[in-house]
Parts: C-alpha cells; structure tokens; sequence
C-alpha cells in the first residue's frame, strides 16, 4: 500500500483552478520529488496532504487515514517543515526540541537528534542567533522529532549559500537511510536531481510528468551538443563523416575547435566514429542533459522562478 | 510532562526573557514611587492611576505584540501541523498574560503598601471584581489588535498608538481633577476611564458606578466577539 495516495484532487482560490486533478502515489521510504515554479500548486497539494487545507474534490489517503477527518490521528505520524517558518527569538535550540517532542505519544529522544543534526554545541543558543543554515538544521530536526512515518520538507534550502545546501542535501539522505519516506517540495532542478527517486512535475495545476530523476531526463529528445579541439592536421573529410553519423543536426568549425549538435545518443556515435578513424582529439566536452531540459520539454516554457 | 504543562513552562521563560514584560512592570513602579514620595497618606488617585497603566501597558502592548508576531512567525500553523492545537497556545498565553497584569499589580501594591505607606483599598473583593473586569476589557482590545494587525511590528505600533490617547482620555497622564469636565466624561465611556475611575471608587471606599462596571463589561463581551470574529491563523 502506498504512504500516500492522492486521487484526482482539484481546489480553486476565488475562481482560479489551482489544482486541477492532481494524482500520484508515494511509496514508503522514498524521497519524492514535487518540483515546478512558483505559483504552480506545489505547496498547495502538500498543504492538503497534511490536513492544513481540504480539497474541494477528488480523494487524499496518508498511511490509509484522511487528512481531514482523521486529522489529529495523523498528526502523530507526519513530520513537517513548512516554507516561512520561524521560532520565537528568544527559544532556545533545545527547549524547542524538547517542546516539539512533548506534543507527540511516541517522540524520538530529542538529544539524539540534537547530536544527529550537529546542533549539541548550539543547545543553549536562542533561535534568533543561530545562522540560516544552523536554523534550518533545527527546523528539519523539529520535523523529526515526533518520529514521523513521513516527513514533508518544503523549499528547505532556499536562501542557504552553496555550502550549506549540499550539507543540507547529505542530512536529507541520513533522513531516508532511518526509513523514514520524504516528501521534498523544491524549485530547485539540482536539488531533485540530486535527492529525489521519483518527482512529480506540476505545471499551473496539473502533473505534467511522473517519473525518476534520469528517467526523465533521457525521455526528453533535446538538441544538445558536443566539442572538441582537431588536431591541425586533421583532413576535413572526418567532419562528413561526422554529418552523416545519426542523430547529428549540425557540425561548425570554427578553427580548430569543432561543435556537433544533435539529439538523443549521438554523442556516443560521434566520439566512436572519431576513434576508428584514428583522429586525435583535445578537450572533449559533451553537454550533460538535465532536468532543466526535461522540464522545459514538457511544459514547453523556460523554468523560470 | 503533558504537551499543555511544557507549553506552558516554555511560554512562561518566553515571558520572562521579553525585554516588553519588564517595561509592564518596572514604568508604573517607576509612576509611583517618582510621585508616591508627594502623597499623603489619604490619597486615592495614584494606585488606581498606576494599575490602570500596568493593565493598559499589558492589553494594548504586551499581549497583541506576542500573538500577532506568533502568526506572523508562522508558529500557530506550524503548530496545526502537530498533534497540539494552535488554540492551545493562546489559551496559554492570555493566562501568563494575566498572570503578568497581576504580577505587576501586586508590586504595586506592595509597594505602595509598605515603603510608601499609601491607603490600599478596603474592600477586597470589589477591588478584585473590578479588577478582572477592567483586565478583561483591555484583552479584548489587544486580542481585536492582534486579530486585525498584519504583523507583529504593526500590532506594536497599534498598541503604542492606542495607548497615549487612551491613557489621557483616563486620567493617566494627569489627574482628572485638572482636566476638562468634557474629556474626563468622555474618558468614563472608555474601558480604561471606567477602569481607572471605579478602582478610584473603591479606594475611596465607595460602591463603583453601575454604568462605568457596565463600560468595562461591554467592551470586554462586545470586542472580545469582533476579535474572534477576525481572527485569521495564518
């Protein structure tokens, strides 16, 4: 039995269709990936798995309870970081844990989570002191200490710089390696790449695309592109060859530095041509398909955000 | 310790450890003993005077800055997504809230009671019906302040904007008795003019006005609807 089971949800704002048949299942222990721009429902979707909003149709299952009549029960088994969140200045790191683990039956012992989230050093030191990163450490902690069967994460590294993103991203890993299912909410294509087992596109309202990370990625036939360098003495007759191997759009030379351009596998044929005909080539780079281009593929506009 | 208990104790050292809680207590200690060395030792214009600010610092000050600045943080939805209801926590803080009114009160009077030797009301029980009718009033307009400022900067402002012709209109910043027949008519009609007014009964021994316990009891039920009327979670 899937942890969640959305079924055909709409909900409309004030005339405006915000969800418009929303389905998907989460399976337990997987980090699930729902990703698209700002505006597009994402949070709305995950507000009414967690019994914040109820939708106005279609059904909604978490752990076999509704969200909504079933509310509270629920609540003592889902873990939640909300976007826009904060803690009383003045609360300290460890009297929050120790608050947030009091409202559940069967909490985690919340000193091992202080440990477990690098946050011990930092028990005594009030909310409004702690840095982004050391903050959104409690806050995921806070999410978890109610030992939750599913945790929902939502935008958890917007406004963290680099370095504490991907610390970010190793923690949400350690989540999963507990056997606890994520739901990460993100509009961050790397993010998703990097963490999610499967994502769920939503675009203005609807699910566009279901699917792994890379299973996404190869399904979209994008034109991109490959380069390298000729030795000078290279005969010009390679570059037909190239022309002609499939999957290739265009060749350009601009010097001694060749560009290919083509869809699906080409770049394979290109560099295997190139190695039985014997001709030497410097700096080599093929363009890696991404998720970017998965996204614009079936949406069929730029991600912006 | 039950989810309330914790809530409570944690609530309580949040309190505590608010710069604002301090202020409630120390500006009216501060009223009394600049002018408290000037009275006699008959005198029943200062305590009530200096209760009233204590209150009126607690209701439209204190108490909406708090809450708004919960919702405003997110922490009442935050908390709906837990087993504990968001209510819970406002329960909780108009207790310590009250708790605080009546801590800054009894420093009043003890005060007022032993260093200064001042008059303390004779009958008990009114003072303390007049009391929670006057605290009960002043809440309900925090609570309306709360319910409708978007943020908890813009609950304090409110507050502070609030509170100066309020307290004039009372008789907080100077002794009714040097002010305008009219203001001071206008004042009674307001909850912390009949607050101050019917603490000035009691110390001075008399039964409080009908009408001013009235003022008090209508503000308290009328605005304390309207607020829950308003009141938005998120």
């Amino acid at each position: 039995m899937p942890v969640i089971d959305v079924t055909e949800v709409t909900k409309r704002y004030a005339g405006r269709t915000v969800l418009d048949g929303i389905t998907f299942s989460v399976e337990e222990g997987e980090i699930f990936g729902i990703l698209g721009p700002n505006g597009t429902g994402k949070t709305t979707t995950v507000e009414i798995i967690e019994g914040l909003r109820a939708a106005d149709s279609g059904s909604v299952r978490v752990l076999g309870l509704d969200p909504i009549t079933d509310g509270r029960r629920l609540k003592e088994f889902i873990g939640v970081q909300l976007q826009h969140t904060d803690l009383p200045d003045n609360l300290k790191v460890w009297e929050a844990l120790d608050l947030y683990a009091s409202f559940y039956e069967d909490p985690r012992d919340w000193r091992e989570l202080l440990v477990e989230w690098g946050l011990d050093d930092l028990r005594n030191v009030r909310f409004a002191k702690l840095s982004g990163g050391q903050k959104q450490r409690l806050i995921i902690a806070l999410a978890l200490v109610g030992n939750p069967r599913v945790a929902f994460l939502d935008e958890l590294t917007t406004g963290l710089d680099p370095q504490a993103r991907r610390a970010t991203w190793e923690l949400i890993k350690q989540i999963r390696a507990t056997g606890v299912t994520v739901v990460l909410v993100s509009h961050f294509m790397d993010e998703v790449e990097e963490l999610c087992d499967r994502v769920a596109v939503f675009s203005q309202g609807r699910i566009v695309a279901i699917d792994t990370p890379a299973e996404l990625i190869n399904g979209v036939d994008a034109e991109h592109s490959m380069r390298f360098s000729l030795a000078s003495d290279a005969a010009e007759e390679i570059l037909d060859l190239i022309r002609r191997v499939p999957g290739v759009a265009s060749v350009q030379r601009n010097g001694a530095v060749v560009t290919v351009s083509g869809r699906s596998d080409f770049a394979t044929a290109v560099t295997s041509v190139l190695a039985r005909e014997h001709v030497v080539v410097t700096d080599l780079r093929i363009d890696k398909r991404t998720l970017d281009d998965a996204f614009v593929a079936l949406t069929g506009r730029e991600f912006d955000v | 310790m039950s989810a309330t208990a914790k809530l409570t104790a944690v609530e309580s050292k949040l309190l505590v450890r608010e710069p604002g809680s301090l202020f409630t207590v120390v500006i009216p200690l501060f009223v009394l003993i600049v002018f408290g060395s000037s009275i006699g030792p008959d005198d029943t214009t200062l305590l009530p005077m200096t209760i009233a600010i204590a209150i009126g610092l607690v209701g439209l000050y204190l108490m909406p800055t708090a809450l708004a600045t919960y919702r405003e943080k997110g922490i009442l939805r935050r908390l709906s997504t837990t087993p504990v209801r968001p209510a819970s926590l406002l329960v909780v803080q108009l207790i310590l809230q009250f708790v605080l009114a009546l801590a800054s009160c009894g420093a009043l009077l003890a005060v007022a009671g032993t260093v200064l030797g001042a008059r303390l009301p004779a009958n008990a029980l009114t003072f303390i019906a007049v009391f929670v009718l006057g605290t009960a009033s002043m809440f309900a307009i925090g609570l309306l302040i709360a319910a409708l400022a978007p943020s908890g900067r813009a609950a304090n402002g409110i507050g502070v904007l609030l509170y100066f012709p309020m307290a004039y209109l009372a008789g907080l910043m100077q002794p009714v008795s040097q002010m305008p027949a009219i203001l001071v008519r206008i004042g009674e009609f307001t909850p912390l003019g009949a607050f101050r007014q019917s603490l000035q009964d009691v110390w001075e021994g008399t039964a409080p006005d009908p009408v001013l316990l009235g003022v008090m009891a209508a503000y308290a039920v009328v605005v304390s609807i309207a607020a829950a009327r308003f009141f938005r979670w998120e």
